[in-house]
């Protein structure tokens, strides 16, 4: 055991999922699987987690700081926190032990910011972060991803999808770090607006969150201090989801449920494989 | 080196002598069965004072000394028959220092379940009738039967060659042997489909292999002995958690993703 991983396992027969009767073992054995495909998207990212050490149907909590006990060989990054006002200690995951030593610490959700270490104010990665509001839901989210990605598609950019595994939908651009937070916020808040004014269900500003059966374009989503759900990162829900990369053709039919903790691990196709081969730049838009 | 591995008594647990007929021989007996199982000593946790068992009557909670301990039969709930020593000493078998042999039989004919404990028989005084009793025990290849008491029991007993050497065995009486065909679950045991057979039989077949009791080793023991070792050299313990088998299923899985990630 020892010479598989540093990580000293411990409690492995918690249930963390009572609905589905998950246990810890399961949840630790699901990032053993997925490791390969998730890792190159958590490294040199100053992770925040969500753990629930009782499972989800206790409180769990927002962890950002280098939890106490953490063992040596756990990288961390040290930056300062703008909404905790202090220094903190990130844990940077690049390797499985670190990602193992989380998922037994019971940190279900991982969260990534948009910028890697050290140059955390470059963002590399653009993101639309589409949020419905009931009773738009999944459908009306997948309707506006294809209006986004026709609009990209037009601009040159190539985008990529994966479901938050709640109701929302993200779309990533791979850019080249040379560009601030600002730029990326007002580019996305740029293209809701234009989306916004051709499409009724489609709205971009926050204070029109609560609108009933529209689909928010969640700009200030691209500031170094926010973070979205991890590729492959478990979701504290009844059903064990994942927010999981997706093909575009996934979308036509698309049941967040479909993708668990079960048959992610089987899945054979990995849509975000290339994600970082081809960086790109942001045109102007009018 | 022998499959057998348990180091030798230096003292004999009796002896006597083993009458066939007319013949005598006379016999010492050695423990050959050492049970191995590790047992801790029960001692306060605090300051590892050891602890011992007393007697304790229920009425009123006195320590009872051996000398006022005497024994009886519940025949109903509280209600007890109780023995004198002098009743009790007249209803045990005759101790006679005699291991009695009646009859031989091929020793196949005795069904192993009722195999209880083994002793190794070794000469007493006269080593000469021993060879003789011992070689012709291995001409006719068959097992001396009686009866021996050890300590207050009487016991079925089977006398035989066992690397030339003579072993007594000591047999369960057939009341203290359950007929698997009496219990319900086992009545009630399917025929398998003949496809379900052949594949069990092929798995059979592939791991059919001679049998080997140096495959098995009671780890339990030596981890014990170890961590004896280490804190009499005054090392920390760092606990380790036992290998449950989820564990093993996650260091199989991990085996798997580090494999898949190194050819990547």
């Amino acid at each position: 055991m020892k010479e598989l991983t540093k990580v000293h396992f411990t409690n492995l027969d918690k249930i963390l999922y009572p609905d589905l009767e998950i246990t810890k073992a399961q949840v630790v054995e699901y990032y053993i699987r997925i490791a390969p495909r998730m890792l190159s998207f958590l490294k040199n990212r100053t992770l925040v987690r969500t753990r629930y050490p009782d499972g989800i149907d206790k409180e769990g909590f927002y962890e950002k700081d280098s939890p106490k006990g953490s063992p040596e060989w756990v990288k961390t990054f040290t930056k300062f926190s703008e909404t905790s006002q202090k220094d903190t200690d990130y844990v940077i995951c690049n390797d499985v032990d670190t990602l193992l030593w989380l998922a037994n610490l019971a940190a279900l959700e991982l969260h990534i910011p948009l910028s890697k270490i050290p140059k955390t104010n470059a963002p590399d990665l653009l993101l639309f972060d589409l949020d419905p509001e009931l009773p738009a839901g999944i459908n009306e989210a997948v309707q506006t991803t294809f209006i986004l990605k026709e609009l990209l598609d037009g601009l040159g950019l190539k985008s990529y999808v994966k479901n938050s595994g709640k109701k929302g939908l993200h779309i990533i651009i791979p850019l080249i770090p040379q560009y601030s937070f600002d730029e990326t916020k007002n580019f996305v808040h740029r293209i809701g607006e234009k989306l916004a004014s051709k499409h009724g269900f489609i709205v971009s500003e926050r204070k029109q969150t609560n609108i009933p059966g529209k689909v928010l374009i969640d700009y200030p989503q691209n500031s170094e201090r926010s973070t979205m759900i991890a590729p492959y990162s478990l979701r504290a829900t009844r059903e064990a989801t994942v927010s999981t990369p997706l093909e575009w053709t996934e979308l036509t039919n698309l049941n967040p449920f479909n993708y668990n903790i079960f048959n992610l691990p089987k899945r054979e196709t990995d849509p975000w494989k290339h994600l970082f081969d081809e960086p790109q730049k942001l045109p102007k838009i009018d | 080196m022998s499959d057998l591995q348990a180091a030798p008594s230096t003292r004999s647990i009796w002896s006597g002598r083993i009458s066939i007929g007319l013949v005598n021989v006379p016999v010492k007996l050695y423990t050959m069965i050492k049970d191995q199982s590790f047992s801790f000593k029960l001692v306060r946790k605090d300051d590892a004072c050891p602890l011992k068992y007393e007697r304790v009557c229920t009425f009123d909670d006195k320590v009872i000394p051996w000398s006022d301990v005497g024994r009886a039969v519940e025949v109903r709930k509280g209600e007890f028959v109780v023995f004198t020593d002098e009743e009790l000493q007249s209803l045990r078998p005759d101790s006679s220092k005699k291991i009695a042999i009646n009859k031989f039989v091929p020793l196949n004919q005795v069904d192993r379940i009722f195999y209880d404990t083994s002793y190794i028989l070794a000469p007493d005084k006269s080593d000469e009738s021993y060879g003789l009793m011992l070689k012709a025990f291995i001409e006719k290849k068959l097992a001396g039967v009686g009866k021996f008491t050890l300590r207050t029991k009487e016991y079925p007993v089977i006398v035989y060659p066992y690397h030339d050497a003579l072993i007594l065995t000591t047999l369960r009486y057939g009341d203290e042997v359950v007929d698997p065909q009496s219990v319900k679950d086992i009545e009630n045991v399917k025929d398998p489909s003949k496809e379900e057979l052949k594949l069990a039989l092929k798995i059979i077949d592939t791991l059919t292999r001679d049998f080997d009791i140096k495959d098995f080793k009671d780890t339990f023991r030596e981890e014990v002995q170890k961590l004896v070792e280490k804190k009499m050299k005054g090392e920390t313990i760092v606990v380790e958690e036992p290998k449950a088998e989820e564990v093993r299923g996650l260091m199989q899985a991990l085996k798997e993703t580090l494999s898949q990630m190194q050819q990547q």
